[in-house]
């Protein structure tokens, strides 16, 4: 017995050793920055002063600040349109490759969706302030050539709301269109043969059996995504500064120029735990609601 | 006796010690990236607005001074960013982080910034001490400049340039319109007639285009109108200074000790009238969205012969030329005049920052700098404008343009009440409540909300600061 559980011991200690690396990153990088911004959201601290405990006065700002409010309902704004494009296109490519294309064509499909996701966002984002400039911007310039109208992209605020969604789905539609070409290809042949042999129309194959059948995947989509554009950043920086006013001012935005250009870093991890609250309380809702409309086998 | 990892299962004490190990490792590695023998040579960290090529050409500017001081080297840092306050940010985050430089570059956007939060050093003792040595430099340049670096009585940095808000024009496009130079005294009826007679030229052509930002904007036109965003004042003191090296000039007359920015304006009738101009002429077709930044992107269309005028300072003459224009074929004239032709400027120059540890050397560096020949290897290929009028030449500009060079340097002297652009403590707020109530009012089309807006933000700012 004793040299089994010593055999045990040294295999565990091997073990922790192995993880022990990616232990430590996962605490100085994440763990550690997440359990630093609960703490200064009670400090005042401009970075270079000492920090000033100040209890939850950070909080009690919040509740009167009308940017942050007015941020979160147009991230929140971004965020359901950016979703509901990614996942519904996403589906929808992917129902087109898996069921008209040949491999070659599949994957060639699959690498030029995918590739925008393997640019920076930052980088895409200044080639599309160029592409949509309103005065030099080459669609405008094509529009113009086409004797059309021209459109304020940037600087109109349903314009630049609208060039974020573009961008913003356009760079992250190869990852959703990844993962139902992943579930389409997963599905059960014998079901979709059985209802095919039934005489289901495509139509009724897709809502009845498919739908259902990818749902954990569509819920999988739709958490993620939300997920990442509520914390929508690199666009809005980019392109619009937040503009024009207000209109793109993501919270995300808002808690950046707080921080590192206000240097209200005590404040800027207040709203950064209400954003982390709110994104809590979003997902616990999709999972709550899942319950009704995601079918795992 | 060796141990295989892979081969042989690791004991408590093996992790112990790899663990201790990989403590000590960590801990040599992070002090050697920081370390240096103290009798090792010396070097000063100064840190610039612009991209590490360009940082690394400035180095040439350090060569008399590193062979006056064996074993101190100069290091140049260059830092990017969309505008001054992006710059900050970084450079504020370098200092949080315990990186701070010896000497950065802070323009007048940050002087009331870095010195409020007393990351600069006061230079007050350096220049009495040196004052014998400093009296040709203060002869040469204006007094304007050197107040606006001055905060709360004391002064933070010399000048090394600056530039005044003037308007640039295209030469052929003014000239197709049959006006081939408007008068010193111009005035805003003046520009709306020459804005709309180019644009009306069509081709994408426009009358006048502008950036969103503070200094070279639509500020511009506040000021002409005898508005502001912060209540003017002056901090009391540097009597010391104007009594040393300026007591007969007419020019210091009235200089106190720095510029005192108070209570928001920023709804005030002057300013609304002005920004509801830059409305009116989008709206009617002679000026384009402007963008928000520091006006790359402006240089290079106005370079394209689309732009008929812009508000540019001393560095477009440089930017134009590199852009491809050829001398003569843009010129700049004084701003025009609307209740007034006051203009606005910004100021350049390098702070040593109180957390170093070479102040004195530093200094001495500093000085270094403001000489003519330092300023030419600093800013070489007319990029900005010299603070020292001697150096302000025909010769100069003869390869760049503009024809009328003087009108950089003279907008000091001609009007008296030309003033530093409103830059409090809380500039880096200011700077984003303005880019984004501007952008506000240019899409709405309603500047006194948006005013209205920049007031509400402002006042917080202040309140917070």
């Amino acid at each position: 017995m004793q040299p089994a559980r010593s055999r045990a011991r040294r295999e565990a200690l091997f073990g922790y050793a192995m993880i022990a690396l990616s232990l430590v990153v996962v605490f100085v990088f994440t763990a550690a920055p997440i359990v630093g911004s609960f703490v200064l959201a009670l400090f005042k601290w401009d970075a270079i002063s000492s920090p000033q405990f100040i209890g939850l006065d950070n909080f009690e700002a919040l509740l009167q600040d009308k940017t942050i409010t007015h941020s979160l309902l147009v991230t929140a704004g971004l965020a359901v349109m950016i979703v509901f494009l990614q996942v519904a296109l996403g589906l929808w490519l992917a129902l087109l490759v898996a069921r008209r294309a040949s491999a070659i064509v599949r994957n060639l499909f699959r690498a030029a969706f995918f590739l925008p996701m393997l640019a920076s966002a930052a980088s895409i984002s200044i080639v599309m302030t160029y592409v949509f400039n309103d005065h030099f911007g080459v669609i405008n310039y094509y529009l113009g050539a086409l004797h059309l109208p021209t459109v304020p992209w940037l600087s109109s605020a349903g314009g630049a709301t609208a060039t974020i969604v573009l961008v913003a789905v356009w760079q992250q539609l190869g990852f959703t269109f990844i993962l139902f070409v992943a579930a389409l290809g997963s599905l059960p042949q014998d079901v979709l043969e059985a209802a095919q042999i039934d005489g289901a129309s495509s139509a009724r194959l897709f809502r009845q059996i498919k739908l259902p059948l990818i749902s954990p995947t569509v819920l999988f989509a739709c958490t993620v995504g939300l997920i990442n554009t509520m914390q929508l950043f690199d666009q809005p920086y980019v392109m619009t500064k937040g503009g024009p006013g207000e209109a793109t001012y993501t919270t995300v935005l808002v808690v950046y120029q707080t921080a590192f250009q206000n240097l209200q870093f005590g404040y800027a991890s207040a709203m950064s735990v209400l954003l982390f609250a709110v994104l809590l309380v979003i997902t616990a809702v999709q999972f709550t609601v899942s319950r009704k409309w995601v079918f795992y086998s | 006796m060796s141990t295989n990892l892979f081969t042989e299962p690791l004991s408590r004490r093996g992790l112990l010690k790899a663990g201790a190990a990989s403590a000590v490792l960590a801990g040599l590695t992070g002090c050697s990236s920081n370390s240096a023998s103290p009798s090792g040579p010396k070097t000063l960290n100064v840190a610039v607005f612009t991209d590490q090529a360009s940082a690394n050409k400035l180095t040439k500017a350090a060569g008399t001074f590193e062979a006056a001081h064996p074993g101190v080297k100069v290091k140049f840092t260059g830092t990017t960013g969309t505008d001054w306050n992006d710059f900050f940010s970084k450079l504020l985050t370098q200092i949080a982080a315990g990186n701070a430089p010896d000497i950065a570059a802070v323009a007048t956007e940050g002087l009331q910034l870095f010195a409020a939060k007393e990351l600069a050093e006061p230079l007050d003792d350096y220049v009495k001490r040196d004052a014998s040595e400093l009296k040709s430099y203060f002869a040469d340049v204006h007094p304007a400049l050197v107040e606006a670096m001055m905060y709360q009585g004391h002064l933070y940095e010399l000048p090394s340039d600056f530039n005044a808000g003037n308007m640039f024009y295209s030469t052929s496009l003014l000239s197709s319109v049959g006006v081939e130079r408007p008068a010193d005294n111009w005035t805003k009826d003046d520009f709306y007639d020459i804005a709309r007679k180019v644009s009306a030229k069509g081709n994408n052509v426009v009358g006048w285009n502008w950036v969103v930002r503070l200094w070279g904007s639509w500020t511009s036109w506040m000021y002409a109108n005898g508005g502001n965003l912060l209540t003017e004042g002056k901090y009391d003191g540097g009597d010391w200074l104007w009594n040393t090296f300026y007591p007969n000039d007419p020019a210091a007359a009235g200089r106190k000790g720095g510029w005192q920015w108070g209570d928001p304006t920023a709804n005030s009738t002057p300013v609304v009238e002005a920004l509801d101009f830059m409305i009116q002429l989008q709206k009617e077709g002679l000026s384009p969205t402007p963008d928000v930044g520091g006006g790359g992107t402006l240089q290079g269309l106005f370079a394209s012969n689309k732009i008929g005028m812009a508000i540019g300072g001393g560095f477009w003459a440089g930017g134009l030329h590199n852009a491809g224009m050829a001398p003569g074929s843009f010129d700049v004239q004084y701003f025009p005049k609307w209740k007034s032709q006051r203009h606005l400027f910004g100021a350049g120059g390098y702070g040593i920052l109180k957390s170093s540890k070479n102040k004195d050397l530093a200094w001495e560096f500093l000085k270094t700098l403001v000489t003519p020949k330092n300023m030419d290897l600093l800013s070489p290929g007319n990029v900005t404008t010299f603070p020292r009028k001697s150096m302000m030449t025909a010769q100069r500009y003869a390869s760049t343009g503009p024809k009328n060079w003087q009108v950089f340097y003279d907008t000091l002297t001609k009007f008296d009440d030309t003033a530093p652009i409103p830059a409090p403590p809380y500039y880096n707020a200011m700077a984003i409540a303005l880019n984004k109530r501007t952008t506000q009012a240019m899409s709405t089309g309603d500047a006194k909300s948006a005013l209205d807006g920049l007031q509400s933000d402002l006042e917080s700012a202040a309140k917070t600061s």
